[in-house]
């Protein structure tokens, strides 16, 4: 007898065993009930395992040094008609074109990373409520799906510092994943990109900043652009604002429609000094901005669940 | 944080070339976002002040039947269902044809009319309640309005300025500007960015000659009338208050408390502009002691609490209140005003009666001191507590009160006298200050900085002079003396977010605005490639050229998902606070996530379709690097799927990964797959090869192959399957070789060998009898019954 016809077979036993619970006293019959069913699935669990292994014991092999099955054609590809690129994926290598064409470097973002670098190395006070703005994910370890690409900030300032040393000055773009606690819906994910720019040297100014940006911007729409700041509040920023394009009338917007796209600010000397950075000789910025807006604007899509769905339906569109 | 213009206004004078559209822009552009502006220029038309001349019950109903007057010739009838209406008294009534203001937001807002009631009484429009006008909950009775403020035939909307606009603050711009909690601290930047050099408002309980209130800018004429203490004796005060410190440092750094005493009743008879005030901010009226402490922790960012007197000396079984302010023993409990118990933790701080707990401090107050309608004495609160401490409490209980979300920015405790003493005054009708106790061991000391016009316009990129910077500095409090090329800066006393040179750079550059800071671009530098980039390109870009498609999915997978594909959950970091359970391990490998795609896509359905992704993935067994952190691997993970088709599908996913290695110019060979590496799991052995460097056989690049048929049917997949993985990290690392380039004649023959050898072992023999041709392979035959196969290939020869 195999194994499963085995197990049938006491399962059967169970089954005729658990008829027989009216023959029991009255109050005996609910601790028979639960321990026969406990009996009962726990064979069936048996079961379930023992036809899934025979589903894989039947298998026909084959040569898998081969090009072709036996009789077969040789496998051709799809037509070029059905193949398709991630929309967030070509927007984010034109986002890094556009700042390397502009002299930025390219790290890219770490999916997990620890609280040192996610809050400490970026002046957050230890237990400070600004913590509580990013809505991480933590794991049982206490790592961080990082909530911002800033997460890298530190790592970058430190491996770039000797461009200080040679009289140049660090420029390096972080594109990556990051991840909010937040409810998901058509203008929210709880999974989304975004792009970290930082510029350090001895003698840069936020008017270099608002002059990069608004750079970027103009090449990224490929037209001219009204930009707008507002003060804004980071612990790794000092000054902190917010960058606000006006909406392109190309995309439908009107007069005095701003759109807030990124955070941006002087980078504080506790990040610089951190780094090993001399504060009181360089000092530099940095931004930080979603990139799954920035396309949804672009193409006028609006809902930020489908970059996520892997529905063909959608994505064969691009 | 909701902002009422018109009662800003209040604090500071706006000119009249400015309209309200550049007050907010310039408030979005200088302060705070400002997230959105709720217009309520037209919530209150066509409400008007009435005198209710005659009110007679309707018999055997709760009904009055109301004459009321608009102050025009004629009465007007209104059936009224309230039990306070009665003759004399003036109400608000809301004209036929006008809205229901607390319906204005709902999707059919609800227009008053005319009609019959009890088929005989003609009712015109309605007298209305609390609730009805949006001011709270209260549907008690009708509101009565104040005669000293209003006459029959006043526009509601004009006696208590209701035509407003509401700004919604984003609090998180805020969050290290306790100070601009309060209406006050908000008005004060409005005057920095308007550059109105008039003197500040500002909360003063005591009629003192000198204010306690630290202000830079002397002389102040103006002041809130809330009312004032007259004549207290600080000497004589039975009260006494412990602050404990934590690590040597204070928990508390300033506990100011009042004892009131009950002389006569606190009746809340009129509609009060208090009353709006609280609507507008988002708050609403309960009863005059808590709409006194909520008014001002509105108008000065303080929150304060009152607890009742007698019940708190009962509580410490002391005569005269002991008021202890210490950390809460783990496992100690507090029953709270809204009769929940809470465990309280060693992080929390707590008020006590002489050691008993009374009140979560900064959070909510306790059960056993509530205020009710029968306090007779009250002790007034206005403290300032660790925000550190504070912040722990609000994620440990979830206590997200108006005075907690102030608290958490760390308030200035500069002002707790003044404030619980405004307090008084505002209750002075009912209550007198019998006592008074003010703890603040460790006074703030000035906040100096030292800074230089060339270091400010150094970090902005702008050219403004002393006299420029001075004036904007001193416009929001500061005080800026010149030492030789330095500005010395004090920090006004409820700014405790000044620190270093870049807070006053900030100050600088917001206050004159960052847009008139001119856009520059620094010189031009040139970039190194991100060769992980570029590979992932060009696999995107070869791929889809090949028909298949790119999708995204999520970083976290269930752990069912997990064990669909036959992995080891416990191989993945788990999230502890996951949205869902399918979103609670990061994953290992991108198939599980494809497999779970191919399904969603089976089932659209699409016929035939290859998907692929390059992502990022984490393997506890992988360890730590250097920098203490998960090793990460970059990983291509791919599947092809046909609903229709009996033929091998691992033949075309290998057709594929062949082609973007060829692309790399990276040889690899492909040989039976042995299941002992985690990338190996979900695919079938019999069918399924391992992807290895020719040069380097030790290393697994990837493997390519159909997956075992438990796997494809806990997926729910069709049977034309297959898929592959591979490791973009040693792609990286071999990719970029120079392909070796062959020019020349091309002669093309094919060969057919029969054979009962592998592909590979017969392919073998081949390349030995044409070492320099290229083999292509060209088809299997087998006849039925027969041992042997056909092997087909066709030869490529170059000749130079």
């Amino acid at each position: 007898m195999d194994v499963l016809e085995k197990l049938k077979a006491k399962l059967k036993d169970i089954n005729v065993r658990a008829g027989k619970i009216r023959e029991l006293p009255v109050d005996e019959r609910a601790e028979f009930g639960k321990k026969i069913n406990a009996e009962r699935e726990a064979v069936l669990a048996e079961i379930a395992d023992a036809e899934r292994k025979m589903l894989d014991t039947e298998v026909e092999p084959i040569d898998v040094t081969a090009w072709s099955g036996v009789n077969e054609k040789l496998p051709e590809f799809y037509s070029v008609e059905m193949g398709s690129k991630h929309p967030l994926m070509t927007e984010l290598d034109r986002v890094v074109d556009i700042y390397q064409m502009m002299g930025f470097d390219v790290v890219e973002s770490r999916q997990l990373d620890d609280e040192y670098h996610m809050f400490d190395s970026l002046n957050f006070a230890k237990e400070h409520p600004a913590r509580d703005g990013y809505d991480t994910f933590r794991t049982e370890e206490g790592l961080i799906p990082p909530a911002h690409t800033s997460t890298m900030q530190h790592r970058v300032l430190k491996a770039y510092k000797s461009r200080l040393d040679e009289g140049k000055a660090i420029a390096v773009v972080v594109p990556g994943r990051v991840f909010r606690n937040e409810d998901v819906d058509a203008t929210h994910e709880h999974t989304f990109y975004q792009c970290e720019g930082v510029y350090v040297s001895e003698t840069c100014t936020m008017g270099d900043m608002l002059g990069i940006l608004r750079e970027f911007f103009e090449k990224y729409y490929e037209q001219k652009l009204n930009i707008r700041t507002q003060p804004g509040y980071f612990p790794f920023t000092e000054p902190s604002l917010e960058f606000l394009i006006e909406k392109p009338k190309t995309l439908g917007g009107k007069k005095g429609d701003f759109l807030e796209m990124l955070g941006c600010g002087m980078i504080h000397p506790n990040v610089l000094k951190m780094a090993g950075i001399d504060p009181t000789k360089y000092h530099g910025f940095a931004w930080g901005g979603g990139i799954d807006r920035l396309v949804m604007l672009r193409y006028g899509l609006n809902d930020v669940r489908d970059f996520e769905s892997g529905n063909l339906n959608f994505l064969r569109e691009f | 944080m909701k902002i009422s213009l018109n009662w800003l206004k209040k604090y500071v004078t706006i000119p009249a070339e400015v309209s309200n559209e550049d007050l907010i822009r310039l408030i979005g552009a200088r302060l705070v976002e400002v997230e959105g502006v709720i217009d309520e220029t037209h919530k209150y038309d066509n409400i008007y002040v009435v005198k209710v001349e005659k009110a007679e019950k309707i018999p055997e109903t709760h009904l009055t039947l109301c004459q009321v007057n608009d102050g025009g010739a004629e009465s007007i009838q209104v059936v009224c269902g309230a039990p306070n209406v009665r003759e004399g008294m003036l109400a608000a009534w809301i004209k036929p044809g006008a809205i229901v203001p607390a319906s204005v937001n709902e999707d059919a807002p609800f227009v008053i009319g005319k009609r019959k009631m009890l088929g005989k009484y003609e009712s015109n429009g309605m007298l209305a309640g609390a609730d009805e006008l949006d001011f709270g909950d209260d549907h008690s009775g009708i509101v009565e309005i104040d005669p000293e403020m209003a006459k029959p035939g006043d526009l509601l909307a004009d006696i208590f300025e209701l035509n407003d606009l509401i700004l919604e603050i984003e609090n998180k711009s805020l969050t290290h500007r306790p100070d601009c909690f309060g209406i006050i601290g908000f008005s004060r930047e409005v005057h920095g960015i308007l550059e109105i050099s008039e003197p500040f408002p500002f909360v003063r309980g005591l009629e003192l000659e000198k204010s306690h209130t630290l202000d830079s800018r002397e002389n102040r004429p103006t002041g809130e009338p809330l009312g004032v203490v007259k004549n207290i004796d600080f000497s004589n005060s039975n009260l006494k208050i412990i602050l404990t410190k934590e690590n040597g440092s204070d928990i508390c750094q300033r506990y100011t408390a009042v004892v009131l005493e009950k002389h006569g009743e606190l009746k809340k008879k009129y509609l009060t502009w208090q009353d709006t005030i609280l609507s507008k901010s988002g708050m609403k009226p309960i009863s005059p002691i808590v709409d006194a402490t909520n008014y001002l922790m509105l108008l000065t960012g303080q929150p304060l609490h009152a607890f009742d007197y007698d019940k708190f000396i009962a509580v410490g079984k002391s005569e005269t209140p002991i008021i202890k302010v210490r950390l809460a023993k783990n496992g100690e409990k507090l029953t709270l005003l809204d009769d929940t118990e809470i465990e309280l933790n060693e992080n929390d701080i707590v008020i006590t009666s002489n050691d008993v707990p009374v009140a979560l401090a900064g959070a909510m107050g306790g059960k056993s001191t509530e205020i009710t309608e029968d306090t007779k004495n009250i002790i007034l609160e206005s403290a300032t507590f660790s925000l550190y401490n504070l912040r722990k409490t609000q994620m440990s209980h979830g206590i997200f009160t108006e005075a907690i979300t102030r608290f958490t920015k760390g308030q200035p405790p500069y002002q707790t006298l003044d404030v619980a003493l405004s307090c008084a005054g505002m209750l002075s009708d009912g209550f007198e200050v019998t006592s008074l106790a003010d703890e603040y061991p460790n006074p703030e000391k000035d906040i100096v900085v030292k800074i230089t016009t060339v270091e400010i316009n150094a970090l902005l990129g702008t050219s403004y002079n002393d006299e420029l910077i001075a004036r904007t500095l001193k416009n929001v409090g500061f005080k800026v003396d010149q030492d030789g090329d330095s500005l010395v800066v004090t920090a006004p006393k409820w700014r405790t977010d000044i620190h270093i040179m870049e807070d006053i750079i900030e100050e600088v550059g917001r206050l004159l605005g960052y847009d008139n800071i001119i856009p520059t671009l620094p010189l031009h530098l040139s970039a190194e490639k991100n060769k992980l980039f570029e590979i992932k390109r060009m696999i995107r870009n070869e791929l889809a050229s090949l028909g298949a498609n790119e999708v995204l999915t999520y970083s976290f997978v269930s752990e069912r998902l997990l064990e669909k594909a036959d992995l080891d959950i416990r191989n993945s970091y788990k999230i502890v606070n996951s949205i869902s359970p399918d979103l609670q391990l990061v994953r290992q490998s991108l198939i599980p996530s494809l497999l779970d795609k191919t399904y969603i896509n089976e089932k659209l359905p699409v016929d035939e379709f290859a998907i692929f992704e390059m992502n990022k993935v984490y393997q506890k067994a992988w360890g730590l690097n250097d920098e203490k952190v998960p090793v990460e691997r970059n990983e291509l993970g791919f599947i092809v799927a046909e609903r229709k088709n009996d033929e091998t599908a691992f033949y075309k996913a290998k057709k594929y990964v062949k082609k973007l290695f060829d692309e790399f110019n990276i040889a690899v060979t492909f040989s039976p797959l042995k299941n002992n590496e985690v990338i190996s799991k979900p695919f079938e052995t019999k069918r399924a090869a391992e992807i290895r460097l020719r040069d380097d056989p030790e290393v697994l690049v990837g493997v390519v192959g159909e997956f075992k048929n438990s796997v494809r049917n806990d997926f729910k997949l069709a049977k034309y399957l297959a898929g592959f993985e591979i490791n973009l990290d040693i792609v990286l690392e071999k990719y970029g070789k120079t392909k070796i380039l062959r020019f020349g004649k091309r002669k093309y023959e094919d060969l057919t060998v029969t054979t009962s050898k592998t592909y590979d072992e017969t392919l073998a023999e081949v390349e030995e009898k044409y070492p320099d041709a290229i083999i292509h392979p060209l088809s299997i035959y087998q006849a039925e019954g027969q041992d042997t196969k056909n092997i087909s290939f066709r030869i490529e020869s170059i000749s130079k």
